[in-house]
């Protein structure tokens, strides 16, 4: 029986730069593919969205394997973006999406300025998604991903070109991997961003000593998972206080009092992503979890609780 | 995709049987009635909160009626090594997942290296019932390794093709050239040719009986195991190299056919 959120008197809906969420949790893309996996588990469309795995024009093959690692308290990934490509994102995934009446945020990636613009090109040309979410941030990928996230210069050209050919709410996720987070967000929010999520993964490593190797193929991948809580917390609040548009947090959230704190810190909703994998109902869990804590401490609105870290 | 349940098992019993090797019995009544050859459970387990991905186990038997699975582990990592703590816990487990052995057989021939052996029990119990010839060959580093031996000679009424490292039981050496005389043989009970072979062990053993499988012509089948996080087809770390390109192997495995697998 697949799990669905609890009745409650609570408003749980909120607006994330113009894309109405039913309530304010969402999933980390690349760790729910577009929902159809998870669906044994939860009622996938009960979510505030779904973020699709990142998505590029044509397939991509993915990095070597190992893939991934467990560290203490999280994981390191080397994925690399492997997608099928849009072409198949729209006919397989979106349609069900839609089917099932699920709110779709769509990550789109690219190996250059002029990929982004194509694969949202060909989803303007269906009415199956509901919101963007421009991946600038991926550390898994030599061209395109992480590489334009980290120069300001970089995120304001390649947002100003998404920009114009969509008029949809466009979320731009950020990398972690920066000196100063701000400056990032207030590049993509001049370039006509609606809203920024973040964190993306941080980069990091992990060694076998016995054999004396890296324990991923690709020696360096992103860390995810509760080790990351307190990081990504910290950028969210850095960037609820530097710019006007509302934030998409993640990073570690694994339950509704995560969930909480990071909408304290300023976010107007959140991502389960590792999570995910932990615990397959995390989803709604997390969505029960907030209800529980409004409920126990008089919030009638979870708008409420939005930067309001006294 | 059949069905998926993430189940709550307690642990009836959590014993060690051999060399770094335990069996794990769990009373698991949904998955146990539901799971096929080949298919494994993804398991979370208590107490080891700073791991936090679970781990993937294939079964090695099931008792519908009584509800139960039996996992045979050996300790390699972290969590193994913290497993045969666990007394009378509760354990979560996703199942069935992936994708079962072939049966569409007339002469088969399992060949398990290490605790390999354990995937492969199931599809000799549906074998036995089904009335098909089939052989074992079974290779492990010492006798009292050779944990599975005993079974699967209960089920066969006479004892599988045994080898070892160090020549404690059966042919000293790693269990290949068992595999070779028996595809150059034929079946024991009426010396027809193969036209099945599964396998299941460390990767250079399933690579090398996969090359004797596809000389002798036998079709041939492997059970995959890459780092896994979701176990269910979300997150692609799982994945496999084939002729196919990057196929996932919690989900489209962990069987499969040898000659698509790119070694």
């Amino acid at each position: 029986m697949a799990s669905t959120p609890r009745g409650t008197n609570v408003n749980l809906a909120v607006n994330l730069g113009g894309l109405a969420m039913k309530n304010p949790v969402t999933v980390a893309s690349g760790t729910f593919a577009a929902g159809r996996e998870y669906s044994d588990f939860v009622d996938v469309a009960a979510l505030g969205a779904v973020t699709t795995k990142g998505v590029s024009l044509n397939g991509w093959e993915g990095n070597a394997s190992p893939r991934i690692a467990e560290t203490p308290s999280g994981m390191l990934n080397s994925i690399g973006l492997q997608n099928p490509g849009v072409k198949h994102l729209v006919e397989h995934d979106l349609a069900w999406l839609r089917d099932i009446g699920a709110t779709t945020i769509v990550n789109v990636s690219g190996h250059s300025f002029d990929e982004y613009v194509q694969v949202l090109e060909e989803l303007e040309k269906t009415d199956l998604v509901d919101a963007y979410e421009i991946n600038i941030s991926c550390p898994n990928v030599d061209a395109g991903g992480m590489t334009i996230g980290t120069d300001p210069a970089s995120v304001r050209e390649v947002i100003g070109m998404c920009r114009k050919v969509t008029g949809k709410p466009m979320i731009v996720k950020l990398t972690p991997n920066v000196t100063d987070i701000t400056a990032i967000a207030e590049a993509a929010v001049d370039a006509g961003a609606d809203a920024v999520s973040l964190i993306n993964t941080l980069l990091g490593m992990a060694i076998d000593a016995y054999r004396r190797k890296p324990q991923l193929a690709r020696a360096v991948g992103g860390l995810s998972g509760p080790a990351v809580k307190p990081v990504a917390l910290r950028m969210v609040w850095e960037v609820h206080n530097a710019v006007n548009v509302p934030l998409l947090g993640m990073g570690g959230i694994s339950n509704g009092i995560d969930a909480v704190e990071f909408m304290l810190a300023g976010a107007t909703a959140v991502a389960v992503g590792t999570a995910n994998f932990t615990n397959p109902t995390a989803t709604v869990d997390v969505i029960n979890g907030i209800i529980e804590y409004c409920e126990q401490c008089g919030v009638r609105d979870v708008n409420e609780l939005i930067g309001a870290l006294e | 995709m059949s069905q998926l349940v993430n189940e709550t098992a307690r642990i009836v019993s959590n014993d060690a049987v051999g060399p770094r090797l335990h069996l794990m019995v769990l009373e698991s009544p949904l998955i146990a009635q539901h799971i096929l050859p080949g298919q494994f459970v993804h398991m979370r387990l208590p107490d080891f909160e700073s791991h936090i991905l679970r781990r993937p186990f294939s079964v090695y038997a099931r008792n519908a009626s009584a509800g139960t699975l039996e996992i045979l582990y050996q300790e390699v990592g972290t969590v193994t090594r913290l497993m045969p703590s666990l007394e009378n816990a509760a354990v979560e487990m996703i199942g069935p997942v992936g994708n079962t052995w072939a049966t569409d057989c007339s002469h088969a021939l399992l060949v398990g290296g290490g605790v390999g052996a354990a995937p492969l029990f199931m599809l000799a119990e549906t074998l036995k019932a089904a009335g098909i010839p089939f052989d074992v060959v079974l290779g492990a580093q010492t006798q009292s390794a050779l944990v599975a031996r005993e079974r699967y000679a209960g089920l066969l009424g006479c004892e599988p093709c045994c080898a070892t490292d160090d020549g404690s039981y059966g042919r000293a050496g790693f269990c290949t050239s068992l595999v070779e005389e028996r595809l150059a043989e034929g079946c024991l009970a009426d010396n027809a040719p193969y036209d099945y072979l599964a396998v299941c062990g460390p990767e250079p053993l399933m690579k090398i009986v996969s090359k004797m499988g596809a000389d002798a012509g036998v079709r041939t089948q492997v059970s995959m195991e890459k780092r896994m996080a979701c176990g269910i087809g979300a997150c692609l770390s799982c994945v496999v190299d084939t002729v196919n390109g990057k196929r996932r192997s919690c989900v489209d495995g962990p069987i499969f056919e040898a000659e698509e697998v790119v070694w």
